[in-house]
């Protein structure tokens, strides 16, 4: 049978080509236009998950990304130039993610948006690097510091920065002494689980039980009967929105009533509607970034937000949006320069933006300080 | 003990689902000898049309379950007339197919319901039976008994209807029964329509326990697979005892080796298949090609 199929087998084999080519890949970027340097569009790479599993993050930060740079092509661009905001699919894929930015390279991108994921970002690194292309990332891993590239900057706070403040608040603030942990064992879950375990020790605390999940683990039975016989005072959630929204669901079900604490994701929509309202109440959350009412930027923002998108705008939108207005004003302020005058450049930028005051130092992290918040009928709010 | 139990309780009610997904697979290749590789994207079709009737339009839960699994069915229906061609022609054609149709629909559900999921709430307000220290939730009790009384009516079908003896045939021997004067392609038809209703409601119930979104598909079609697989390919029992086995297995996996559990399951499972290749209700493969 083999042999009869043998001639055919290329027909199917260019028509599934066809069919991957029509459905996951996004167009690429045209590479052949030459202008970095002095005319047309300025050319800004944005790259994100839009499909796959982390795809919602994705369009978070394609959002706020797209409404920056919306804003600034509206007042005229920069230096008359219009920015041109072209969005690349990762799909949450580092060797994907390695593949764009080649792409980026040949095709003469200024600087690089993007991404959510820390490991992608990671894996895009040592090329970006060697390409001399800046690169903004909501990723939040300390591995992002460790790769030391002057070309990487973060638009929030690392992990670390999140956890101490988080476990500085439950410790030293509640006064809890019984913390149990459940995280998975994905590049978000990991550095999550290292970040706050050290944070515990130095408050020292030893957690109760520290239970490690999957990260494509549906049933959390096993994880969440032990840490109910570990009777704590609050359980540590280091995991990304979908599955810490199901740990959520299952762990009330169970009987589970104390309340969860984590970080960035346990601050979103998403995480909210997954564990259902009731179930997500009381969640302490550590964010740089705790709601739209915060301050008169975030108002303005988050409105922006609305008419654009007609939905709420969250943290990773914020991240985006902050990121990519220091960027461009980092190209503005060096008169378009590239390459690495703008990375020195953006190192320089004092920015004021919706998390807080940016001053980047040597490790290209802008951002030292989260705030505590804690979610009421389903809404996060500043913790009293 | 108690956690030990929980944990069983835990299994079963994802193995349910599993064990559903895996016999949608083996209706397909009992009748044509066909894995289709898209059956777990029409699950997840099934789900986000289940959802959106269900949250969208406000429809009861089993009214749109039943909306969903015609929705489906139809899906199922195209494939099998886009693949009808090549049957008894072009075996590994028809596998790309299949593979193909499982992108188009991933595209498909990006496109018309966006990249963000959905969560569904559960549609059972009563809270957990507790036993001993044990907690159930009402849904997954509802979710197995669903699950048993569909396997049920299959098997009725299969055994006691004119066009479920008329599947049997085809699957035995397709030439003899075309010369008998049953349609074929009828057949195959209608076993990718069931296939794919069931496939529907697998969906349907799993929203409200997971999250709805493209890549749904991907997380319930591996372990249907590997159900399918233990339990012996194209066994309607073999597939419900496989999926049970399954959810429990990861289950466990997971209470004991954590973060390497997937590892776990999937050696127990390469194991178990290595010691009997036929899966547990092996019968003799189907292979028309």
């Amino acid at each position: 049978m083999r042999a009869r199929t043998r001639g055919t087998l290329s027909v199917p084999a260019a028509a599934l080509g066809v069919l991957l080519a029509a459905s996951a890949c996004s167009a690429p970027g045209d590479s052949s236009s030459d202008d970095a340097g002095s005319s047309g569009p300025i050319k800004i790479a944005v790259v994100d998950a839009q499909s796959g599993q982390l795809a919602s993050l994705g369009d978070w930060e394609a959002k706020g990304a797209k409404l920056a740079v919306k804003e600034w092509n509206k007042k005229g661009g920069i230096n008359g130039r219009k920015i041109k905001l072209t969005v690349f699919d990762d799909q949450g894929d580092p060797t994907t993610g390695t593949n764009i930015a080649r792409k980026l390279d040949s095709g003469n991108y200024v600087a690089m948006i993007g991404t959510a994921e820390s490991a992608v970002t990671v894996a895009m690194a040592p090329i970006l690097k060697q390409a001399e292309i800046p690169n903004i990332t909501s990723g939040q891993a300390t591995a992002l510091v460790d790769v030391k590239s002057p070309f990487l900057f973060l638009n929030g706070p690392t992990s670390t920065t999140y956890d101490s403040t988080l476990a500085d608040y439950l410790v030293a603030t509640k006064k809890f002494k019984k913390i149990a942990m459940i995280s998975n064992n994905g590049s978000y879950g990991k550095g999550e689980h290292d970040a706050f375990t050290a944070a515990l020790k130095k408050a020292g605390i030893t957690p109760v039980t520290d239970q490690v999940v999957t990260t494509d683990q549906k049933d959390f039975s096993a994880s969440l009967s032990r840490i109910r016989q570990s009777k704590p005072d609050a359980i540590f959630l280091g995991s990304e929105e979908v599955e810490a929204g199901l740990i959520v669901k299952q762990a009330r079900d169970l009987g589970i009533t104390a309340p969860f604490a984590g970080a960035a994701p346990q601050g979103t929509p998403v995480f909210i509607e997954t564990a259902g309202a009731k179930n997500a109440e009381n969640t302490i959350v550590s964010s740089p970034y705790l709601s739209n009412e915060i301050s008169d930027a975030s108002r303005a923002f988050a409105t922006a937000y609305k008419a654009e998108y007609g939905k709420d705008a969250e943290l990773h939108g914020a991240k985006a949006y902050d990121g990519t207005n220091i960027m461009l004003t980092a190209l503005k302020n060096s008169g378009m320069a590239t390459g690495k005058k703008l990375a020195d450049e953006i190192r320089a930028t004092k920015y004021q933006g919706l998390l807080g005051d940016f001053a980047y130092d040597e490790t290209g992290v802008g951002i030292f300080k989260t705030t505590i918040g804690i979610i009421k009928d389903g809404k996060l709010s500043a913790a009293q | 003990m108690q956690v030990t139990l929980q944990t069983l309780v835990g299994g079963l009610s994802l193995g349910a689902i599993y064990a559903l997904i895996a016999v949608g697979f083996s209706v397909v290749y009992r009748t044509m000898g066909l894995v289709n590789f898209a059956h777990a994207d029409v699950a997840m079709i099934g789900a986000y049309a289940c959802s959106t009737f269900y949250l969208t339009s406000h429809v009861p839960f089993a009214a749109a379950i039943v909306i969903s699994i015609v929705v489906t069915g139809i899906i199922g229906l195209i494939i099998e007339r886009v693949l009808r061609p090549l049957e008894n022609k072009d075996f590994d054609l028809m596998l790309i197919g299949t593979i193909g149709f499982g992108t188009v629909l991933q595209a498909a559900a990006t496109l018309i319901w966006g990249t963000t999921g959905r969560a569904m709430p559960s549609p059972i307000t009563s809270g957990p039976l507790e036993i001993m220290g044990i907690r159930i939730r009402t849904y997954d009790l509802m979710v197995i008994a669903i699950t048993a009384v569909s396997v049920v009516l299959l098997t009725l079908f299969l055994q006691r209807t004119k066009p479920g003896a008329a599947m049997q045939a085809v699957a035995m021997d397709h030439e003899a029964a075309t010369a008998v004067g049953i349609h074929v392609g009828r057949s195959n038809a209608l076993a990718f329509a069931i296939g794919a209703g069931i496939a529907a409601l697998a969906g349907s119930l799993a929203g409200p326990m997971l999250y709805v979104d493209a890549t749904l598909g991907g997380a319930l079609g591996v372990k249907g697979f590997a159900a399918a697989m233990l339990g012996g390919f194209g066994s309607i029992p073999g597939a419900v005892v496989g999926g049970l086995a399954i959810g429990v297995l990861d289950s466990y996996a997971g209470d004991h080796f954590q973060g390497y559990s997937v590892l776990v399951t999937f050696l127990v499972f390469t194991a178990a298949i290595m010691i009997r290749p036929t899966g547990i209700f092996g019968e003799r493969t189907v292979s028309r090609a």
